[in-house]
């Protein structure tokens, strides 16, 4: 099966200017390589300032990448002249719900708007808004609504609404549950799940909650500082992570129950500044199994079969061992 | 067991808006004693925030107490003078925001604010004043202080920030420190070192503290006892591991079940409560739950439920728990 969306090495890169131009340009992004297959969920996770959000907007052509290249359904997404014909199969659910939608625009206009942009003739806009509103469970008089009266949960079905008008193929979704109570959360993922079924849709999930991304994703790659740390099946990187970064991270995840209280803490500090990139690899000013190798040498990202693969000098070794040590 | 630091015996309080008035609050009665953390969960909309400024007396120009009191050490604070309740606050009872960006002036320095801060501290030079600042940022956690102090709260990350806040309202030595969503705003790891500060200083200092969360997590990991609210009411409210683990109202079962993260095995498809929150301006006559709930009966839509005393520190507003 050839990938629906396949990044390769993809970089961005930002000058920083500088009086004297000697600034050191902000490496936001750092080589990334990932492949998404038609169908798939994959979690896209990590610690704001990871990059994780510039990804995906590089992906849609919003972000100019730097070097590498983003290949959508075997085509050149960025540079092609075909970009305008990728454009309408992918399609993005932002962040914020609700400041994503025009103040002026009605609900009904907001969801048939994607047809008027990429030209697409509409036979009747009040029905093909019903049909859309319908199709993420919001009913028909929801389209003579304004953004301001509507809940975050119908904000964000109206998102959804949207980003599915014009049938894409992919759709990116940026914190989809961010700012939503548990309960909308579910509906919410839930209607995904039976949107992603029924169109066969491929979704590309940012999130820094990984009790989510556990539920939906197939796949996650975890970002630090705009480099991939690790990537795998979703199930094996949260039965056996494998990078300190995401033991720790999971670590983290304050659980529901209070019998699990944790003594100690999973991680300190903070992620470093993308203008000071530390030296070797980014994660040894944070990592309990640092050494000398990790403050020099930055690791490479070594595959481990069953479509896994992490940047670590001491992958052996931070199998159950390491992990052990970091709960203690 | 001690006496309680902060009560809230009664409390009501409405809303007025154009139109009528929002019920936000209906006969709420809490309290919290020394050394302890208690946990206000529930979801948005549901009162916890303004239970939460009502404790501290910063509601809006809009809200009007229609009955009850807020003791503090057995004094009712909403009796008494303006200027009394001003010096109270920041004093005797600290909050710490969700937001620490918009609970800082953006153009004034981190150390200027927290000397600022301690205005009502009488008897302490400026000197004095600025080297508790600097310690207490230390004590915080935040690694160089003395550069800190110097700093504008955008110059600063979200996570020292909120550190920062933390500091500024613990510097008088409050007897309860209110926080509201403390952690919401923050990233996972950050969360996670926020809540084990919160649980150091709880014991170094042996204040009373009322976290207010939607995260389900962050108070299992963090409070004695919790209570759960829901349109304007306290459902139930329980110690922390009899409320995780043998949870009796209909809907902390149906919050408890939803949260993903209390969920072991993967799955497609999550549980979710099904329907919405009641009219706040226009409540049904029984049970406010009643609509969403599962076991909900004939007399359940028509009665409010009774408060039910299960044990020690337990109850619940419901008509079908039996004690």
């Amino acid at each position: 099966m050839t990938a629906l969306l396949s990044i390769r090495d993809v970089s961005v890169v930002l000058p920083t200017g500088g009086w004297f131009g000697g600034a050191a340009p902000l490496n936001i992004l750092a080589g990334v390589t990932l492949d998404l297959m038609p169908g798939e969920t994959l979690g896209l996770v990590g610690e704001s300032g990871s990059g994780k959000t510039t990804l995906a907007r590089a992906i849609l052509g919003l972000q100019p990448i730097s070097a590498g290249r983003v290949r959508f359904d075997g085509r050149d997404l960025i540079h092609s002249a075909g970009f305008k014909a990728i454009r309408p199969r992918t399609a993005l659910m932002f962040q914020d719900a609700t400041a994503s939608l025009s103040p002026r625009m009605t609900v009904g206009d907001a969801v048939t708007e994607p047809f008027s942009i990429h030209g697409v003739a509409v036979r009747n806009h009040r029905d093909k808004a019903a049909e859309l509103l319908a199709e993420v469970g919001l009913p028909p008089e929801m389209a003579t609504r304004y953004p301001h009266e509507l809940s975050g949960g119908q904000a964000r079905r109206v998102g959804v609404a949207r980003a599915l008008a014009l049938k894409p193929a992919l759709v990116i979704a940026d914190e989809p549950t961010a700012g939503l109570d548990v309960s909308v959360q579910a509906e919410i993922l839930n209607l995904m799940a039976d949107l992603k079924d029924r169109h066969g849709l491929s979704y590309l999930i940012i999130t820094h909650n990984l009790a989510l991304v556990r539920h939906v994703a197939d796949r996650i790659a975890v970002l630090y500082l705009g480099r991939l740390v690790e990537t795998g099946p979703t199930r094996a990187i949260f039965a056996e992570p494998r990078h300190p970064y995401t033991q720790s991270l999971i670590a983290a995840e304050p659980k529901p129950d209070p019998r699990k209280r944790r003594a100690d803490l999973a991680i300190r500090g903070e992620i470093p500044s993308i203008l000071r990139r530390p030296k070797g690899c980014e994660f040894h000013t944070r990592c309990p199994l640092a050494e000398d190798i990790c403050r020099t040498t930055p690791p490479a990202l070594k595959e481990l079969g069953y479509g896994r693969s992490v940047r670590c000098h001491f992958t052996e070794t931070t199998t159950e061992g390491g992990r052990h040590e970091l709960e203690h | 067991m001690s006496e309680a630091v902060l009560s809230v015996e009664n409390l009501s309080l409405r809303y007025r808006v154009p139109g009528g008035t929002v019920a936000a609050l209906r006969n709420v009665s809490l309290a919290v004693r020394q050394g302890e953390v208690l946990g206000i969960a529930g979801e948005s909309g549901c009162g916890k925030s303004t239970l939460a400024s009502a404790m501290i007396d910063l509601m809006g120009a809009n809200a009007e107490i229609t009955s009850g009191a807020v003791c503090l050490n057995g004094c009712d604070i909403l009796s008494l003078p303006r200027a009394e309740r001003r010096r109270l606050r920041g004093r005797e009872i600290a909050m710490v925001f969700q937001d620490p960006m918009t609970a800082f002036s953006p153009v004034l320095t981190v150390g200027a604010q927290l000397v600022d801060f301690q205005f009502n501290l009488d008897g302490v030079t400026g000197r004095e004043k600025w080297s508790r600042a600097r310690d207490m940022l230390a004590r915080v956690g935040l690694s160089d202080p003395d550069l800190a102090m110097g700093r504008f709260p955008h110059e600063l990350s979200g996570g020292m920030r909120q550190r920062a806040a933390i500091a500024a309202a613990l510097l008088m030595r409050p007897a309860v420190l209110i926080a509201d969503e403390p952690t919401t705003a923050l990233d996972v790891t950050m969360e996670a070192q926020i809540v084990h500060l919160l649980r150091e200083l709880q014991a170094d200092y042996q204040c009373a503290i009322v976290i207010v969360t939607h995260h389900l997590g962050v108070i299992a990991e963090l409070c004695d006892r919790v209570a759960v609210m829901y349109a304007g009411e306290v459902v139930e409210e329980a110690p922390v591991d009899a409320l995780y683990h043998d949870p009796r109202h209909p809907y902390t079962r149906a919050l408890l079940s939803c949260d993903p993260a209390g969920i072991e095995a993967a799955t497609g498809r999550l549980p979710a409560i099904g329907g919405r929150l009641p009219d706040l301006s226009d409540l049904p006559p029984g049970c406010t739950f009643a609509a969403r709930c599962g076991i909900a009966t004939d007399r359940c839509r028509t009665v409010p439920p009774p408060c039910v005393a299960l044990g020690p520190d337990r109850s619940a507003l419901c008509h079908e728990v039996a004690p």
